[in-house]
């Protein structure tokens, strides 16, 4: 398995572990809105950001130190072709929840369901980036 | 036109002292599993990487990459 898909893999596993029950609780949240800036909901969000990046920088650490070589290499011409097609994937993801949480939300929501939305959007953008260049390596595109 | 691009690397490198994917890739700047990828098909290098490639074998371009038209446009055969 090449190195960037095995990074890939660690960033997906992350994000899917962290997120995931994140907007779990955020779906299951059926309490009555709290008054804005309701900032418990920000430590929340600060807390799964720490912990996927702990997640992250860990993984990273065990990947280089068992595989050195591999992660000294540059990325090649396939490599990058796969991160473009990956981006440009990603990017239209991207655009239609901006569009959505952006544009048309705002008119029967607001305070921390635009923030759940836009903070989704942006996972699904990332997590579509991340299935692309999976199943890009895994099928040797 | 359609048709598809096939390769010889794999006799190339068994006619240059079985030389592995991880040697060539090496050689020209490539992972191993890039050259995995273009010898089984599934990936097209870009034309700067194919020229390096036949460099290393010392052949001309169209020894190690040929172009394979299928349908109506496929040559007759003899």
């Amino acid at each position: 398995m090449p190195y960037r898909e095995k990074t890939a893999w660690l960033s997906l596993c992350a994000m899917i572990v962290t997120f995931g029950p994140y907007f779990v609780y955020v779906a299951m949240d059926s309490g009555p809105p709290r008054p804005l800036p309701d900032l418990h909901e920000l430590s929340y969000y600060a807390a799964i950001t720490v912990a996927e990046l702990l997640i992250l920088g860990i993984g990273h650490l065990v990947l280089r130190l068992k595989w050195p070589e591999e992660a000294r290499t540059p990325l090649d011409e396939r490599d990058d072709a796969i991160k473009l097609r990956s981006l440009s994937s990603a990017y239209y993801v991207l655009i239609f929840g901006m569009i959505y949480a952006g544009c048309i939300m705002p008119f029967t929501f607001k305070g921390w369901s635009l923030v759940h939305a836009s903070i989704f959007m942006i996972v699904c953008a990332e997590i579509t980036r991340l299935c692309v260049i999976v199943i890009s390596y895994r099928r040797q595109a | 036109m359609e048709g598809k691009l096939s390769n010889r690397i794999r006799i190339l490198r068994f006619h240059n002292g079985e030389m592995s994917q991880a040697e060539l890739g090496q050689r020209i700047g490539l992972t191993r599993q890039t050259i995995a990828a273009i010898e089984a098909g599934k990936y097209s290098p870009t034309l700067e990487a194919a020229f390096r490639i036949a460099n290393v074998f010392k052949v001309p371009l169209g020894e190690v990459f040929q172009w394979e038209v299928s349908g109506e446009d496929a040559l007759p055969e003899k």
